[in-house]
């Protein structure tokens, strides 16, 4: 049975020498050009315990300890960031990408960067200390963590911010690189060291209107298309299935009411998958909707649904059995101070699982997390 | 008689006159003489510290901070970028975060901020009027706040 929660040992998607030879090398460049650089640690410790499981339900606890480091160095026009984490169950470059501001606001970036057709994921990225639940919705789960769509992806992206006359602004983000394959039970990312591993095309789109350049309120659209390679001979379910291809089109918000705040977002899917010998079509919604509520300085009450239309019945999902199909979750954080914070979540979950059944279970987990310096 | 009234005036003046001096006193936007740029917005100044790209005629505006002056502070987080310290801070490390953009730089105290931004040309510092009349090699581009 999987678990909800990997633990895999030491997946390196990229060299830790060629990137401290590259940090070193920009490190000491900076020193001459005028520029700025930072590095920021994101550590965070989480304890997950299940119970009340169903039958079919055969589900680990876990503690999980977790590094995530940032580099980022800002010159002139040039801009450079880094992404690595750090954890007891992987190690990974997540994000290592070049960029060039040509104009007021357009960046343009080439590496490996987050699918920026994800509200969540191109928000909070993996600054566990920002986010205000310990767990993500299913809809913007990590490939490795059974996310239905690519998380990461290789090649170009490009970022605008048009300000309008009432300082409202439209930001744009496009993307266009190499996207994820499916091996095993998940979606496996590009690895930079292994460019011919056999990975298909992918492009995202978002567009976000706000009501004033500098506010956090937002809401939009989002899109991507996938070409999903398969690596049939590495599970017996996907033995006749040669390749899938992955259209998503949704809406995201995030607005604030004095103390209270709405993140949401709701995307459809339409799968193609190609057999030897058929092609199936399988549509589907997946949605989440988030409200937290600041009732102190320090504390904060929130709570999550994560759910979908069609999605019981998918035949793309069931390929999936680790994907969290539903989770209905309440928690509290209190930030002990500025930059620590401890967090509670409980929850009704539900598990895609192997058979035509879900997986039922309740969970309970704790987390400390932090942000340095 | 006369001791005593020059002794009570001397007290009254004594006591007033720290409440004179601070009756009003002025937050500037410093930068070096060497940046060409002449004028810059109160959206620009607020977009520069919440680590939003700001070019003008070509020149990356990059802001520093200045710590340990608690009242310099709540003038930053009230009237420069008109948000709560927590919801500054939160802002700044979500675009370290997103954008790779570091979040400005903070200094200690006037004399090493002062070196930075001689250092880096169209670097800009907000710090009392008084503090930067008294350095070279600088130059004020904006009023940013005026009060007691």
């Amino acid at each position: 049975m999987i678990v909800p929660e990997r633990r895999r040992m030491s997946r390196n998607s990229f060299g830790f020498l060629p990137t401290c030879l590259l940090l070193g090398v920009l490190c000491s460049a900076s020193a001459a050009a005028e520029s700025q650089q930072e590095i920021l640690f994101f550590p965070s410790v989480d304890t997950f315990d299940p119970f009340d499981e169903s039958d079919s339900a055969e589900i680990d606890d876990f503690q999980r300890a977790t590094l995530n480091t940032l580099y980022s160095f800002s010159g002139d026009r040039f801009r450079f960031l880094g992404e690595y984490l750090w954890s007891s169950t992987e190690s990974e470059m997540e994000r290592l990408k070049a960029g060039w501001q040509f104009q007021n606001g357009k960046m343009l970036w080439l590496g490996r960067y987050h699918a920026t057709a994800k509200y969540w994921t191109s928000e909070y990225h993996h600054g566990q200390f920002l986010q205000t639940s310990i767990t993500r919705p299913s809809l913007e789960e990590w490939e490795d963590e059974s996310g239905p769509t690519p998380s990461h992806v290789t090649g170009l992206s490009l970022e605008f911010d048009h300000q309008r006359d009432d300082e409202s602004a439209i930001s744009f983000a496009f993307s266009a690189g190499l996207t994820a394959k499916f091996e095993g039970e998940e979606l496996v990312a590009f690895d930079l060291l292994d460019p011919r591993s056999g990975h298909g095309p992918g492009l995202n789109f978002k567009i976000a209107y706000r009501p004033n350049i500098l506010s956090p309120l937002q809401f939009g659209f989002l899109s991507s298309w996938h070409d999903i390679d398969v690596v049939s001979e590495s599970n017996p379910s996907l033995a006749d299935l040669n390749d899938i291809t992955q259209l998503t089109a949704g809406g995201f918000v995030d607005w604030r009411w004095k103390d209270l705040r709405l993140i949401s977002s709701v995307v459809y899917f339409d799968n193609e998958l190609d057999y030897v010998d058929e092609d199936v079509s399988d549509s589907f919604w997946l949605s989440y909707v988030q409200f937290e509520y600041e009732f102190s300085d320090d504390f904060t009450f929130f709570g999550r649904t994560d759910n979908g239309i069609e999605e019981d019945n998918s035949p793309y999902l069931r390929l999936l059995p680790a994907f969290i199909a539903h989770r209905h979750m309440l928690g509290l954080r209190w930030d002990v101070a500025s930059f620590h914070s401890l967090t509670v979540e409980v929850a009704d979950t539900s598990q895609q699982g192997e058979g035509l059944e879900h997986d039922n279970f309740k969970e309970i987990r704790f987390q400390w997390s932090a942000v340095f310096p | 008689m006369k001791t005593a009234g020059t002794i009570l005036a001397l007290v009254i003046v004594g006591c007033l006159l720290p409440q004179l001096a601070n009756a009003e006193r002025t937050v500037v936007l410093i930068t070096s003489d060497l940046c060409p740029v002449r004028e810059i917005s109160q959206l620009d100044i607020r977009k520069a510290y919440l680590s939003v790209a700001v070019n003008i005629d070509g020149h990356t505006i990059r802001p520093f901070r200045l710590g340990g002056d608690e009242k310099l502070s709540q003038i930053f987080y009230q009237s420069i970028v008109a948000m709560s310290r927590k919801s500054y801070e939160r802002r700044a490390l979500s675009m370290a975060l997103k954008f790779g953009t570091p979040r400005p730089a903070v200094f200690e105290d006037v004399d090493s901020a002062a070196d930075a931004v001689r250092r880096l040309r169209c670097s800009v510092l907000y710090l009392w009027k008084e503090d930067a009349d008294s350095l070279d090699g600088v130059r004020t581009i904006k009023l940013l706040w005026q009060g007691d």
